[in-house]
Formats: structure tokens, sequence, C-alpha cells
């Protein structure tokens, strides 16, 4: 009876500011459907989410599931994977993608458990191939490769997709979707887990996320005294400073710098990147700047292939010079 | 109070060299280690061990090299460790993995209390393994967490997801997975090395010891079939400036002071404005 | 014949590594440039175990068979062998003669605090008049009612600004080089005094001083073994002594190795990496060569204790052989980045001052050559 191929975007809504991680699925989603044939779907749960509803409507839902409910109150990953299963078991999905921020990883890892199928991680591309198998883009082996995966049996086919992935569609207010509402299914409750207090953090990286100008360092920067100086390099852009993994566990720079596949995902129009090697678990959480200026002393270093302009020499050193540079051409 | 804590062992260096022809790492060039994030979770188990007393059993999947991440674990202060080693394991993606360590909690320590991982392993930052176990062991369960205080049988956690910085509260038996920037893990003590090699410490264990379904373990039991897998294409033919670190600035201003001018919309002519 | 490290090995060497790097890997350059001796990260070295490496474990030390020493000590060496200097010294010549020739009441008196760290343990024999020629000492320890009264200089003293216990050499009978003996000195005894730091060339790291004696006085119980035993527990504390000097040397020329080869990778020349030349891939050949050899040496030398044989040749051999390495190996080094490896900037510079002083103290490489003959004409034929 159920003969539609659905693909699913569930909605994560909480910093819709800062991460519109959604509607670049919805985009996506979009894409894919006219070529399987199938229904782009929102889900949206939680409680007052209207907003959301037009929200995802405007950029390209064609049907939307809204499980709007005081019992969904809380943005609580253990309750929300039980509603969505039951969702899911239900209607059926084909795909379900979900973006890759903290919730959503953890959302889809839990509902993919109990709907006993796969899931794919921090997809940085989606497509059908000539087969119509939906074929799924993400880092694998320590973020060295990209490997492609298909689910042979298991359905529905599940994916986080890093934001940044994609490009959300303009928003378009004349759209209409077919909307559902369901109310959560009898006796739902959480995994146990009790939220207490929760707060938005200050300064959290939403300045690196949204940042035009980005100055990555990483350990070729020689020491943390050394690393300090990309920040009057960053004052002096007017950007704001990233940090690789390496630079981070050796505690130069705060975690919230970190940019990569675990941190923050930036999409700077200009990019500096001093000292940085470029494993892609870093790499993965630059979307596409326009222009790129690398150092590094190897110039063999993937960051340097990467670049627009490589500048083959000690980083700290070009960050120095370039401070000075800078100052001398009034740019204080 | 019993602890299980997973631990993975990873390769020591972050860009392991591949072989084009095979499509595979050459995994044998690296010396294992630890993996940091995993380490967290075993410095998190000690401090409740310290603070409250408590049995910590540390748990790997992997090859026979992994059992040297055991002894590791049990230097610095684990009570027991168990590998989990068999061909019919190999190959399992997070699916697989999640079942296989759920039957080795099971068969191993199934009065646990907590279970602890690392949130994201450095070679691969899935996160995905944390809270599918927890589902698999219908347990209650906070990813990402940062601190912890354990209060009778209340567990009370902080941790931060997405920007929001989360209290959360849950009774034992529970999971947690932490974030590689708290629980700095102690340093492993030339004094417990010795003993770590002792006779029953470690053990090693296979699918048929944890009873498995063959079916659900390893290549078999994961999801996903990996169809093709390559090098990203990194390439972009760009400019190479070099020479003094001075002169490099000078001619990255010369040759693009108008492009960079232009994406940092400031005038870096250095000329006074008109 | 096993060439492999066994998994307890690996471990041992991935701990010290972490720790080696983590710790030390940050104020290595600091503490050589600014001759400061890190009590930092000697206090934690010392809740660790760092010096008890191989005390038993029911004394609080970590119990490790010699292979775990060697590979220990090269970890600290390979990033910081000024500190590897002190846990050597600390562990082979002076918890090592008090664990194998203290009685139980020194043991139980002295072995907590050199175990713990709290007493850096030091070694002293050489004076003015007396280096290789260990029975020319003339310091004097005369018998008194209470006890011996130590009067003499030593100079040279490894660990000397920082000891909290010095075995000193001294003579019973004086000139008669039989009646040398080791009295155990902690350095709250009056009449104990250190003299300035020395300006050495290298293992700046190390507070290497004079120790002064002036009328000293120890209680009778504070002599290592009986009078006229003090040259054989010196020889024998020197032949353990030499495991860990190699093991240090071996640690330099290692750390030596991997700076060449990554910076042959880095630097380009005539468009290309300077690898690719044939010169320094010879120089790069020849340094693996010689640490591999130097390690395999050691590693022997090692083994053969361990199984309780005798080893004071192998151990000369594996010092010889050690410290020249290191020597050459860090020269090769330097030779490899060019005007940077004469720079304070790089390491490779402090390698090759480093490693100079392992061809001469714990007996020079001319009295290794001394003790390896005598041993080859042991032989029977």
């Amino acid at each position: 009876m159920n003969q539609e191929r659905a693909i699913w975007v569930v909605g994560d809504y909480r910093n819709y500011f800062q991460n519109r991680v959604t509607l670049q699925l919805l985009a996506k989603a979009g894409e894919l459907a006219a070529k399987m044939d199938g229904t782009v779907c929102a889900v949206v749960m939680g409680h007052g989410v209207e907003e959301w509803v037009g929200e995802y409507q405007a950029h390209g839902a064609q049907r939307i599931y809204v499980m709007d409910h005081p019992l969904l109150s809380e943005y609580l990953p253990g309750l929300f994977a039980r509603a969505l299963e039951s969702l899911a078991r239900q209607r059926r999905p084909e795909i379900i993608l979900i973006g890759a921020t903290s919730f959503g990883k953890e959302l889809a890892a839990r509902a993919a458990s109990r709907l006993g199928t796969g899931l794919t991680a921090d997809c940085v591309d989606l497509y059908l191939d000539q087969e119509g198998r939906f074929v799924q883009v993400a880092p694998a082996y320590g973020g060295n490769l990209l490997a492609e995966i298909v689910f042979p049996r298991h359905r529905p086919q599940m994916a986080t997709v890093r934001p940044g992935a994609f490009a959300e569609m303009p928003h378009d207010a004349s759209a209409r979707a077919e909307i559902i509402r369901l109310d959560p299914p009898a006796g739902l409750s959480g995994d146990g887990v009790r939220l207490v207090s929760c707060r938005r953090l200050g300064y959290q990286g939403e300045d690196l996320e949204n940042a035009k100008v980005v100055i990555c360092g990483g350990r070729g920067l020689g020491s943390r005294k050394k690393f300090k100086n990309l920040h009057e390099l960053a004052r002096l852009l007017g950007g704001e400073v990233g940090a690789t993994r390496p630079v981070v566990h050796a505690d130069w720079a705060e975690e919230e710098r970190l940019v990569g596949q675990a941190g923050k995902h930036i999409k700077p129009r200009l990019l500096f990147s001093l000292g940085v090697s470029g494993a892609i678990q870093h790499t993965a959480g630059i979307a596409d700047p326009e222009f790129t200026i690398a150092v590094n002393k190897n110039p063999l270093a993937v960051m340097m292939q990467k670049a627009d302009v490589a500048i083959k020499a000690d980083a700290h050193q070009v960050a120095l010079a370039l401070i000075r540079e800078l100052k001398a051409r009034g740019s204080s | 109070m019993r602890i299980v804590v997973f631990v993975k062992q990873v390769p020591a260096v972050s860009e392991l060299p591949w072989d084009a022809k095979t499509g595979q790492l050459r995994r044998e060039a690296a010396e294992g280690m630890m993996d940091p994030a995993a380490k967290r979770a075993l410095e998190a188990a000690l401090r409740l061990k310290d603070a409250h007393g408590a049995q910590v059993i540390v748990i790997s999947m992997g090859p026979p090299s992994a059992e040297e991440t055991l002894r590791e674990a049990v230097a610095m202060g684990a009570d027991r460790g168990f590998l989990l080693c068999d061909p019919r394991l190999a190959g399992a993606d997070t699916l697989a993995t999640s079942y296989t360590l759920a039957r080795a909690v099971g068969a191993l320590s199934p009065d646990f209390d907590l279970i602890l991982l690392g949130c994201h392993s450095a070679d691969s930052e899935t996160g995905q393994v944390g809270p599918h176990l927890a589902e698999e062991l219908g347990l209650p369960a906070a990813a990402y967490v940062e601190k912890m205080a354990l209060k009778g049988r209340k567990l009370t956690v902080e941790r931060v997801s997405d920007g929001w910085l989360e209290t959360l509260e849950m009774d034992l038996p529970a999971l947690l997975t932490v974030t590689a920037r708290a629980f700095r893990p102690r340093p492993v003590p030339m004094t417990g090395l010795e003993q770590a090699f002792g006779q029953g410490e470690v053990f090693i264990l296979s699918a048929a010891d944890l009873r498995a379904d063959p079916e659900h373990v390893g290549w078999a039991g994961s999801a996903g079939r990996i169809i093709k897998i390559y090098a990203p294409a990194a390439q972009k033919k760009g400019e190479l400036i070099q020479g003094t670190p001075k002169a490099c600035v000078r001619e990255l201003m010369a040759r693009f002071g108008d492009r960079l001018g232009g994406l940092l919309a400031k005038d870096l002519s250095g000329e006074e404005q008109a | 014949m096993e060439f492999n490290p066994c998994m307890k090995h690996k471990v041992v060497r991935g701990a010290a590594r972490e720790f080696a790097e983590g710790e030390l890997g940050p104020i290595a350059a600091e503490i050589d440039h600014q001759a400061r001796f890190p009590w930092e990260a000697i206090e934690k070295m010392g809740a660790l175990g760092y010096f008890g490496l191989q005390a038993p474990r029911r004394m609080g030390g970590a119990g490790l068979d010699s292979i775990s020493y060697a590979i220990t000590i090269e970890e600290i060496a390979r990033v910081s062998a000024g500190v590897a200097l002190c846990v050597t010294v600390h562990n082979s010549v002076c918890l090592y003669p008090l664990l194998n020739y203290g009685d139980k009441e020194q043991i139980a008196r002295l072995a907590e605090d050199l175990i713990t760290g709290r007493r850096i343990g030091a070694f002293c024999l050489t004076e003015a008049n007396a280096g290789s020629d260990a029975g020319a000492v003339e310091t004097t320890a005369t018998a008194v009612e209470d006890g011996y009264l130590i009067n003499g200089t030593k100079i040279f003293v490894t660990n000397g600004g920082v000891c909290g216990l010095a075995h000193i050499f001294a003579k019973t009978d004086p000139p008669d080089p039989r009646s040398a003996a080791v009295l155990m000195v902690e350095k709250e005894r009056p009449g104990f005094s250190v003299g300035e730091i020395e300006d050495l060339s290298g293992m700046r790291a190390n507070p290497v001083s004079s120790l002064f004696l002036e009328d000293c006085l120890v209680p009778r119980e504070n002599m290592l073994g009986k009078p006229g035993q003090g040259l054989k527990i010196g020889l024998a504390a020197l032949d353990v002594g030499r495991l860990g000097v190699a093991a240090q040397a071996l640690g330099i020329a290692q750390a030596a190795l991997e700076a060449g080869t990554r910076y042959a990778k880095e630097r380009q020349q005539f468009n290309k990496p300077i690898a690719s030349f044939q010169t320094i891939q010879n120089y790069l050949a020849d340094m693996a060569t010689q640490t591999d050899a130097a390690r395999l040496l050691l590693y022997r030398a090692c083994a053969q204790k361990d199984a309780g044989k005798p080893f004071a040749t192998e151990a000369s051999m594996a010092k010889l052989y050690c410290s020249a390495a290191a020597r050459e190996v860090a020269n090769l080094a330097v030779q490899i980045h060019g005007g940077c490896g004469y720079s304070r900037e790089y390491d490779v510079e402090r390698y090759y001052r480093d490693a100079k002083v392992t061809e001469i103290y714990e007996g020079t490489s001319e009295v290794q050559r001394m003790v390896i003959a005598r041993g080859v004409l042991s032989r029977p034929s």
C-alpha cells in the first residue's frame, strides 16, 4: 500500500541562526527526490514549533510531520529518538537525513539503533548512482580518505550530513506543504535522563562559524606563545581564529576554536591557514572559501596544495611579517 | 560500583600512508596508541574509583596489538581488561560494533553501574558508538560530557551540545561519552607497568565467547557496504611564493593586495584615501 | 633469537614517550638555555616511579627489567638528555648500590626517599686528581668514636646542586688504594656543602657541581659495605651506570636521526627536498644504521644482565658504541641542517652539545676500550 519513497529531513532548530543545516538538507532532499520520484518530508518535533513548520514549508518540504506536544518541550535526544522511531515505523521512509550537529548526531545514532538500521556519519555528499542506489560519501579511516557507502538491505537508510555541505534553497513564502499533525506515541517517555537546567553559552565559536575571514593555526606555528599572535592578526584582518586538533590537544587554543569534522564548520570568504598540514578531519570543516592563503614550510602539505596562494616559509615568521605589514598599511 | 570503559587502539600518527593500488591503509606502518578520547573516559572512571571506590573494567575490540592498550589501562589503574579479538568481528560499522560491545557487557559485567566511552575516536570521529550502545542496553545516556558528580545512585553531569550548557541527571546504571577537553588523563605510572603484565589482568575473547550472533557482528552484521574509497581531490593550481617571511608578505601584498582588500572590504594600498 | 620488542617493552616505551613529550618536550630547550633544573617535572617523575625504575615493587619501586630501564632512559633522553642524566645517575649509581650492598637497616632508612624522588641521588668519585684512575681519590674518611669524619672535594658531580644523598668515595687508610670505601652522606649533614654549578657545554639542565666535605661527620651505619669494598662497589655500580649512559646516548642519537630526517624532507634547495640528494641520503643511511646498531648492542647487554650473566664487557661495548653513535649522528644532523643546525633555534644544536659528554663521563671511551680489551683477552682462546 505504501509505495511512496519518502526522504525525511529531521528538523534541528535549536540554533537556527547559526546552523541552517536542516534547510540545506531539504534542498538536497529535493534534488534526490526528483530523481527517485520521491517526496521530501520534514519532521518537526517539539513544543511550540509552528515557526519551523512555516520555515520548512518555504524551503522545499512537500510534506511536514508535526509532533507538537508539551511532552516534547525538552530538547533531549533520548526522547526525540523514541518519537522519531515510532513515526518511522508507521510511515516507513526510504531515507532519513539529519544534520551532523551535536544534537543531530546523538539523535540519529539513537534512532538508528532503535530502528535496527545503519547510519553513516558526517556525510559530505549524497547522490543516487546509475543503479538508483543511495550513495553516501563520508570521511573514512581517520579522515584521510573518502568512502562511498550504500546500504543494500537496511531501511530506512540514515545519514548525518555535515553543515555547509549543501546550499539551501531561497525562501519561497508561496510554497505549500501537506501538513500532518500527530500526537506523540502513547506513553512516550525519554530514556530516564532529566534536564536540570540549560543555558546558551557565550562565545562558543558562533562568530567563527559565521566569520567571513578565518585565520586557522596548526602545529606548524611552533608553540602556544606563537599561536597567540594569530589573535592580533585576526584583529587586524577583522577575522576569527580557528585551530586544528593537535593545537587544541596541546592546549594552545580552546576547544571552541577547533575547526573540523568534530568541531566548528566554517565557511569563510577568506581563509588564512598557518602551519596547518590539512588532514581531512580539519578540512572537512571548511566549506569552499573563495580565497585561501596557506603558509607552511612543507610545500607538499595538503593545505598548501589546496590554497590559492601557498607561501613556503615559517608560519610564525610570516604571521609576524603580516602583522607588521598590515600595521604599516594602516589597518590597525 | 562497577564501571565499564570502552577503549580503542588507534594509529599514533594522524596521516597514515595509503596504498593507492589496493585502497588499504598501511596500518602496520604506525605504532598504535590508546585513543585520546577513550583515555579521557578511562580517566573519568579512575577519578570515580579514586573518590568512591570502584571496579574498573576495560574492554576493547580490535587486533591482537590492541592488548597493549588494555595493559596500559591496567597500568593506569584499571582492574581488568578484555580484548574482543576475532577475525569475524573485523570490518564492523557502528551498528555491528555496538551490538558486539553490548554482548560483551552482558557476558563480562552484566551488573555494571556505569559505562564510559570517548565521544569521538581519533581515527573515525563518528561519535555514534556511545549513543548506539545506550539504546542496545536500554540505558539513560548523555554524550559530550565534561563534568560529572555522583551522589548515591544519582549521577549529575554537565555537557555542552551545540553551544548549550546542559545539566542532566540520571540514575545508575547509565552510559556517558566524554569529550576530549575534560578529564585530562594521568600519565602512566612506571610503578604500574610490571603489574599490568602479570597473570589474570587481561583476557582475550572471541565472538563465540560472547555468544554473539555471527549475523550481527563484523562485516556481516554491518549495514553499510563501501563501494569506493579514494583520497579526496585536493589539487587546485595555486601560486607558490617563497623567500624570507618579509619578502613573502611583500609579494603577497603586491600581487594579491587588491583581491585581499576586496575580500576584507578594506583598502590595503597603504595610501591615504582621498 | 628474538629481535622484536615484546608487548611490555612497547608499552613501557609508549608510557615514557608520552610523559617525556608531554611534560619535558615543552621545556627541554628552555631548561638547557637557562641551565635550569626542572623541579616541577622532577616531582611528577618521582610520583610516577621514575626514581625507582628497577627498585622492587614491594618497596614502591617500578620493578622493571633492564631493557625496560634502558628504554625509559632512552625515551627521556630523546626529549631532554639533561633530565635523563639526572634519572639514570640517580637510579644506577646511587639507588642500585644501596639496594645491592646496603644492609637491611640502611635500605629501610634511605631507600624510600630515593625511590620516591624526595632525595635525588649522586655518585661522587671524580676529584681534581682522580678520574679514570679511581684508586687515586684523595678524600679521606677518618674513623672517630662516633663514625667517620670526611674531608675532601669532589668535582663534576652529576645532580650535585640538587642531591639529597651522595655516595662519597673516600679512603679510610690513605694513601692505600685498597682502603677506599663508600660513605652515604645526606645533604643536611654539617660539613657538607655544594659548590658553584658548572657552566658546561651540554647537559645544562643538570646542576653538575663540586661538593665540599669539611670535617663532615657521618655515623658508622652510613658506610655502604665494608671498609676496602669501595672500589668493588664503585665498579659494579659503574657497570650498571654504563647501561644508563648508553641508553641516554641512544636517545640523543634517535632524536637527532628524527630531526635530521624531518628537516631533509622539508628543506628545499634547487626546487626539491634535500632528502632527494644522494649525499644527504648517505648521511641518513649512516645515521639510521649507527642508531640501530647502538640499540641492538645496548639491549643485548641489558638482556645479559637480566639473565644474571656477566655483562661488564657488553655494557662497555654498548657505552662505547652508543656514545660514539650519538656524537656522530648528532654531528650529521647538524650538517643536514646547515646554518640552522648551528642556531639555538633548532634542537639539533643541543643534541650535538649533549652528545659529546657521553663519550667522557661514566668512564671515557678510552677506559671502555680498556675494559673491553680485558674481557677479550681473558676469553679462552
